[in-house]
């Protein structure tokens, strides 16, 4: 059955493309006509040692990619086929692979390494090829280093394609203790260490049990703090990066060992190479994470269960663990502020400051200060960077009583700093310092105000004059004034950034025409900004918010006029667009939002919505889904009026609906649709068959990302409420698909934490669209129609209510149903309520619930209950 | 392929630019904007045919159906209009206008009750209050008054700042609480009364010094129900403290004790309720109160509605109630719930059928209930030890949700231990703690060790001190390594608070110190 690839194989990576095209379409045909042969002969070449390694290679490479894609449906299809293939193919070419292991080619070992792991992904949960760990356990004592390397890595890629409970911990022990030996100081030969350090990494979920064990534990901790004192670098960073992993996964089983790792790790920062000394940082970052999370449960009354003990590591290492991180800070790159994807000990020095400071609160203040104190002034730009990212990185966490004090010290140090250091990087960092300050210490929450009528005026100043410094330090200027403008959110009719409105809409729209406004992210950092200052203004600036909108319109208009452009302009063109539209979005609902700027605002409706209709035009998801938003608060603002637009723009919203494949536009999409139901009610009649046929297929299609589900039902239900008893023609598809979701929904027995919460999701969704039908229906004399589905209904909030996992959103969505049915049906259900469970117990819940919400909507099911039960 | 190694953890750097979080940021706006004007537009729909109490009798099912489809701006400007009329009607003095003063009056109240967001705020921006206080003057007829204090109640029921605005009026509808006014005037003037002394301390000591406390007091002497159930949840809401002088006022009012009991027993579930939240706060309060009512049949009233009502609004407050008694007041141990006595039993199955509902605060109190009990004489220990409560307690142990579990523990600990003598440790109740250790109840001690609650702590490790110290044979120690204990107790070696570290660190020494082991 099998034939010859070889030169075939070699040709689809000829340099000539006739050649390659010609051999790739063979290799598809042959694929086609002959699926177990084709994959024989893949694997008959990668095994065979006389074969050249370029064709063995990707011999390899197409049989793994015969077993697995990235795409889900299609995942599962080379699933199912490679299940229904003849036994004795498959046990033909897993001879092939397991053998090809003992290669001494590095190419061909490696790539059948991971193709087994492939094959073991889709057999093992199926309970076949027993004889694999087994099998692969007895090489590891074969005395050619290259078997033992090639063994190693292989179950390393199984760890990370299995789940562990697949394994017997028979196995699991088995392949822990292979993995660890291999990675003993013992082991002479690097690139078995560094494969079986490697493999560890992956192996750590498996190792739950042994990690209870505490014999076991002491060795693997042992083994993997010895791999960090390799010669090898690659084998100390595979070994730290075991440890970052072991600090989530067993935050509780650290205690014993903190003190040693903590000398690992500061020596590592102090002494190794960069890519060494950042994992040991990590490893503290993500002791953080830890930390956090478990204070956040604790925090304020023990009613959820916390099961992890918090052991306060980072409080018992701050001593140390701070200075360690200081002296990180000094060591800066020259031009990491222009490289957005730079990352270097400086930077993660100091994030890991400012989650220790999270972490920690007050106490890190005196620890850092003297640092602060010492470097602020100094010659050297480094050491006054450092001072004012350690300043900037501590200002969250700590409690405001102790640090408004410092800052209003350092306040005006930092407006001079920001003006007269003669360093960039120290500029940049002083802005983003500013902003971080105006983050957590500003705003209508904070007692101590640090922004006074005294030197309001000179901040403003000074950021506007920064915001003209080179695109990095104008970048974090504008991300100061975005801070500075939304702790005014709440100020109530009259905002102290008044008076200067004028001024800071000007500055920001002159950064947008920078000609390097492409740097930093600076274009994009002063239109949100923008909208930060328009979305917080007050009505004493309405006005001048209404001469924004046809300046922002013409530059909208101007983009759309260009001539042919090459693709990365068009790239940038899009950008643009993008950023224009969101922020006539803000102006939109700004101005919609009262009566008076709406009727003003109003003359421009026709122009915007023209305009976003061209914009259309341009294929970028982005923009599409900046465009979708801000038609959705037209909508909003226009009312009844939105129905002219219609005939336009319903072959973009049926275009948005379609887009399976940029799901964040279908899902805003689904989103205006509500939005437009409820601007037209009864006026979206006539769109309605166009969008319920696109909204069922789209709830049908195992293609579109699950996430727009649920949004999906309860758009169904605000077509039922705009559009009342017309609905009935939509019936006889939308229930049924209701009922068989709600089924699916019902139960989460066994789901992980993720399932469960997507699962209230959904029955969110489908509870909002049950709300919309009823809520439509009631009062008309077609009511008569949803009594079939009552009792379905009803039974589907008992069970949710037994299963007792839903969430607060869902319990106050849940009972609104159930006064929907009562209130919609009335006497007709009167019998069928009395009889759920729903009625009494998950009523009386909801009723004595601490949550306000929950608690109305309980109680108007009650007023609707009692209602259709007395009549 | 091999050679990439592992995909390198970077997290995303502390500074970072503000743009992507920023737009992030909006696009969640919008998405929030959304739901919640589908959650407005569901409120309204829902209104639609809700029509308020004692709206029915007076207004045309028509009148009813034209206010649906209105939005909150037009029925606010309905308001304003509304109180225009009001002011009109006001100025006009003399008896023809009457009518036309309750008729301005009884259009206002029924746009207050119309939506769920009443037009408060409209209503005050217009000058509402001094004309309504000025409709409550004395002499005014029965049905003014009654729209009056019917529109004050409605803006009382507002936002915090809304109730304060009924500051001017207070005097008046206190004083219209008295016997000379319709019991409809009354009722209605102690429902505002009631939902200003909820908005707060502040406005409670106002009602005080007004004296609204006697008034409504008096509403409780009669028998007619829906005054009782009114003035009852004024009450509650004016005695709620936290200075507890005004429950002290209440109770020693001549009559009211036994009235209070009586309505208990009495009253059906609705009223029952309300008179059993009262008591709720008379015993968390006053000591006289919880003295005077321990003397009186309350005890034996509340735990027979314990173990018969169905109704959760009901049982929360009546075994809150019980609990404040039992744990405040030592004489009902000693002498109501003698051990031997039926009553007692009574009690304990009362509480056993909360401990198993579903609810989660019944539970929760009625493990607090049955601790205090616990901590009484030998033979209440060994009336719960021997009682069905057992299983539910060891298995709600090891499965209920934190607070439960500590509430129990004390239940279970309690049960372990004869009362000291003099100042030294308890006394142990070896069959009590034997059994208890048998079913299991070790590991749940060791939870509440584990735990980041010093007092939850605390009482795992007396536990564990009782076993180590108790259990027969020296077993204790074994009985606790084999659930971990060591573990959960060496946790505390380095522990900030000074108290458990030093006794988990002397339990370890002590039973685990060197010798440990060696003679096996």
């Amino acid at each position: 059955m099998a034939m010859e690839v070889t030169q075939i194989l070699l040709n689809a990576q000829s340099v000539d493309s006739t050649v390659r095209k010609h051999a790739e379409e063979t290799l598809k045909q042959f694929q086609e006509q002959n699926l177990p042969g084709f994959l024989l002969s893949l694997s008959g070449e990668l095994a065979s040692e006389e074969k050249p390694v370029d064709s063995r290679k990707l011999a390899g490479l197409i049989l793994k990619n015969a077993l697995d894609a990235k795409e889900h449906n299609r995942k599962f299809e080379l699933v199912q086929r490679w299940l229904s293939l003849d036994m004795a193919v498959k046990a033909q070419i897993k001879t092939c692979l397991l053998q090809t292991l003992s290669s001494p080619v590095t190419d061909a070992h490696s790539t059948a390494s991971q193709v087994i792991a492939k094959v073991a992904g889709i057999e093992l949960p199926q309970k076949q090829w027993p004889e694999l760990i087994g099998s692969l356990l007895s090489n590891i004592h074969q005395v050619p280093a290259h078997v033992k390397q090639a063994t190693l890595e292989t179950l390393g890629y199984l760890c990370e394609e299995v789940s562990p409970d697949v394994v017997d911990q028979d196995q699991v022990n088995k392949i822990l203790t292979a993995v660890v030996q291999g990675m003993n100081a013992e082991e002479g030969n690097n690139d078995v260490r560094l494969a079986a350090t490697r493999a560890l990494y992956n192996a750590l979920g498996f190792a739950q049990a042994n990690f209870n064990n505490d014999m076991e534990r002491d060795f693997i901790m042992r083994v993997v703090c010895e791999a960090t004192q390799s010669p090898e670098v690659k084998i100390r960073q595979a070994a730290f990066e075991c440890l970052v992993s072991i600090s989530s996964t067993y935050y509780e089983k650290l205690a014993p060992y903190i003190q040693d790792i903590f000398n690992i790790t500061a020596k590592a920062v102090k002494e190794d190479v960069e890519p060494v000394a950042l994992q040991a940082i990590e490893f503290w970052s993500s002791i953080c994470d830890e930390e956090i999370d478990i204070l956040e449960d604790y925090g304020g009354d023990f009613t959820a269960d916390s099961n992890v003990p918090c052991y306060y590591f980072i409080k018992q290492a701050l001593p140390a663990l701070v200075p360690m991180l200081l002296e990180t800070l000094l060591k800066q790159e020259e031009d990491q502020d222009q490289d957005e994807g730079a990352w270097n000990l400086a930077m993660a020095g100091g994030t890991c400051l400012g989650l220790v400071a999270r972490t920690v609160g007050d106490e890190i203040v005196p620890l850092v200060m003297p640092f602060i104190q010492e470097n602020i002034s100094k010659p050297d730009w480094r050491q006054r960077e450092a001072a004012t990212y350690a300043f900037g990185s501590i200002l969250e966490g700590p409690s405001p009583d102790k640090l408004t004090p410092l800052v209003n010290v350092a306040l005006n140090f930092m407006l001079s700093a920001l003006t007269k250091d003669p360093n960039s990087h120290v500029k940049d960092t002083t802005a983003w310092t500013l902003g971080r300050i105006f983050e957590f210490l500003h705003g209508s929450t904070v007692e101590t105000p640090i922004i006074t009528p005294a030197n309001c005026q000179l901040i403003i100043t000074v950021l506007l004059q920064a915001m003209k410094d080179a695109p990095n330090v104008a970048e974090k200027a504008c991300g100061a004034l975005y801070f500075l403008a939304q702790g005014y959110e709440d100020i109530g009719s009259s905002s102290p950034l008044t008076p200067f409105f004028q001024e800071i809409v000007q500055s920001l729209l002159t950064v947008t025409h920078r000609e390097d406004a492409g740097e930093s992210r600076l274009r994009t950092a002063a239109y949100e900004t923008l909208n930060e200052v328009v979305r917080c203004s007050t009505d004493e600036t309405a006005p001048m918010v209404l001469q924004l909108a046809p300046i922002i319109m013409t530059e909208l208009h101007q983009t759309l006029e260009g001539q042919k452009l090459s693709s990365d302009e068009r790239e940038k063109q899009s950008e643009l667009q993008g950023l224009l539209c969101g922020c006539l979005q803000v102006i939109i609902q700004k101005l919609g939002a009262s009566e008076a700027t709406k009727f003003v605002f109003m003359q421009y409706a026709d122009q915007i919505m023209n305009l976003f209709l061209r914009v259309f035009a341009c294929r970028n998801a982005t923009v599409h889904e900046e465009a979708m938003l801000a038609i959705g608060a037209l909508a909003y603002a226009t009312g009844p009026d939105f129905a002219k637009y219609m005939p336009e723009f319903y072959k973009y919203l049926e275009m948005g609906l379609q887009n399976f494949e940029e799901y964040q536009v279908c899902a805003v999409t689904v989103g205006v649709v509500g939005d437009v139901c409820r601007a037209l009610e009864d006026k979206i009649l006539p769109y309605c068959d166009g969008i319920m046929t696109q909204l069922l297929k789209d709830l049908s299609s195992n293609q579109l990302h699950r996430s727009v589900k649920p949004p999906i039902f309860s758009c169904l239900g605000d077509i039922a409420l705009a559009i009342g008893e017309n609905f009935e023609k939509y019936m006889m598809y939308a229930m049924p698909m209701l009922q068989s979701a709600a089924e699916l929904s019902a139960h989460t027995s066994g789901a992980d934490d993720e399932m469960i919460e997507y699962t209230n999701l959904l029955r969110n969704g489908i509870l909002e669209a049950y709300s919309g039908i009823f809520q439509g229906f009631k009062n008309s004399p077609k009511t008569q129609l949803l009594i079939p589905y009552a009792p379905h209904i009803l039974q589907f909030l008992d069970s949710i209510y037994m299963e007792k996992d839903m969430d607060d959103v869902v319990m106050k969505t849940a009972i609104g149903v159930l006064g929907d049915l009562a209130d919609t049906l009335g006497s007709n259900a009167g019998s069928l309520i009395q009889q759920s469970l729903s009625s009494k117990e998950f009523l009386n819940e909801c009723l004595s619930s601490d949550d306000h919400l929950i608690k109305e909507s309980a109680e108007w099911a009650k007023l609707a209950i009692t209602r259709a039960i007395s009549v | 392929m091999a050679d990439e190694g592992l995909v390198s953890h970077k997290r995303d750097p502390i500074k970072s630019s503000v743009g992507n979080a920023a737009a992030q940021r909006r696009r969640q706006h919008a998405v929030t904007v959304g739901k919640e004007r589908r959650e407005a537009l569901m409120r309204t729909k829902r209104l639609c045919r809700v029509r308020v109490s004692g709206d029915s009798d007076d207004a045309s099912p028509d009148d009813n159906d034209m206010m649906i489809e209105e939005d909150q701006s037009i029925l606010e400007a309905q308001t304003s209009s509304a109180v225009e009329e009001l002011k009109l009607a006001v100025a006009h003095q003399g008896k023809g206008p009457t009518q036309k003063r309750v008729n301005a009056l009884r259009e206002l109240r029924r746009l207050l009750s119309r939506s769920e967001f009443p037009p408060v705020e409209a209503a005050l921006q217009a000058g509402a209050i001094p004309l309504l206080v000025q409709c409550l003057s004395f002499g005014s007829p029965d049905e003014q008054l009654l729209e009056a204090a019917w529109c004050l109640t409605n803006i009382a029921a507002g936002k915090p700042e809304e109730t304060k605005a009924l500051l001017p009026a207070l005097p008046l509808l206190v004083a219209h609480l008295g016997e000379k006014s319709s019991l409809h005037v009354v009722e209605q003037c102690a429902w505002a009364l009631g939902n200003v002394a909820g908005e707060g301390e502040e406005l409670r000591n106002v009602l005080l010094l007004q004296g609204a406390l006697p008034a409504l007091a008096r509403m409780l002497l009669p028998n007619k129900k829906s005054t009782v159930r009114t003035a009852a949840w004024a009450l509650s809401n004016l005695i709620k403290g936290p200075d507890p002088r005004a429950a002290t006022e209440l109770i020693k009012i001549d009559g009211i004790p036994d009235r209070i009991v009586r309505h208990l027993k009495k009253g059906d579930d609705e009223l029952a309720t309300e008179v059993a939240w009262v008591i709720v706060y008379l015993t968390a309060l006053s000591n006289v109160a919880t003295t005077i009512l321990a003397k009186s049949d309350l005890v034996e009233v509340l735990i027979e509605i314990l173990g018969m009502s169905t109704s959760l609004q009901l049982l929360i407050p009546v075994l809150r109630s019980l609990g404040n008694l039992v744990a405040g007041e030592t004489h009902i141990t000693k002498f109501v719930l003698v051990a031997r006595h039926d009553l007692t039993g009574n009690a304990i199955q009362a509480l056993v059928k909360c401990l198993k509902s579903e609810h989660r605060i019944l539970k929760k109190e009625a493990a607090w209930v049955l601790s205090n009990i616990a901590a009484g004489s030998v033979e209440h220990k060994q009336l719960i030890y021997s009682s069905e409560a057992m299983p539910f307690l060891l298995d709600l142990l090891s499965t209920a949700a934190f607070d439960i579990k500590k509430e129990v523990a004390y239940v279970l600990g309690n049960i372990c231990v004869a009362p000291a003598e003099g100042s030294g440790r308890p006394n142990v109740i070896l069959d009590h703690l034997v059994n208890l250790v048998h079913g299991g109840c070790i590991t749940g001690f060791l939870d509440l060790v584990r735990s980041a609650d010093v007092e939850a702590a605390r009482l795992g490790l007396q536990f564990i001190e009782l076993v180590l110290r108790g259990m027969p044979n020296g077993e204790g120690p074994k009985h606790v390594e084999r659930e971990d204990g060591i573990d959960a107790m060496e946790r505390y070696q380095f522990h900030e608070n000074e108290e458990l570290r030093s006794m988990a660190n002397e339990l370890v020494d002590c039973y685990f110190g060197e010798e440990y082991g060696l003679d096996e």
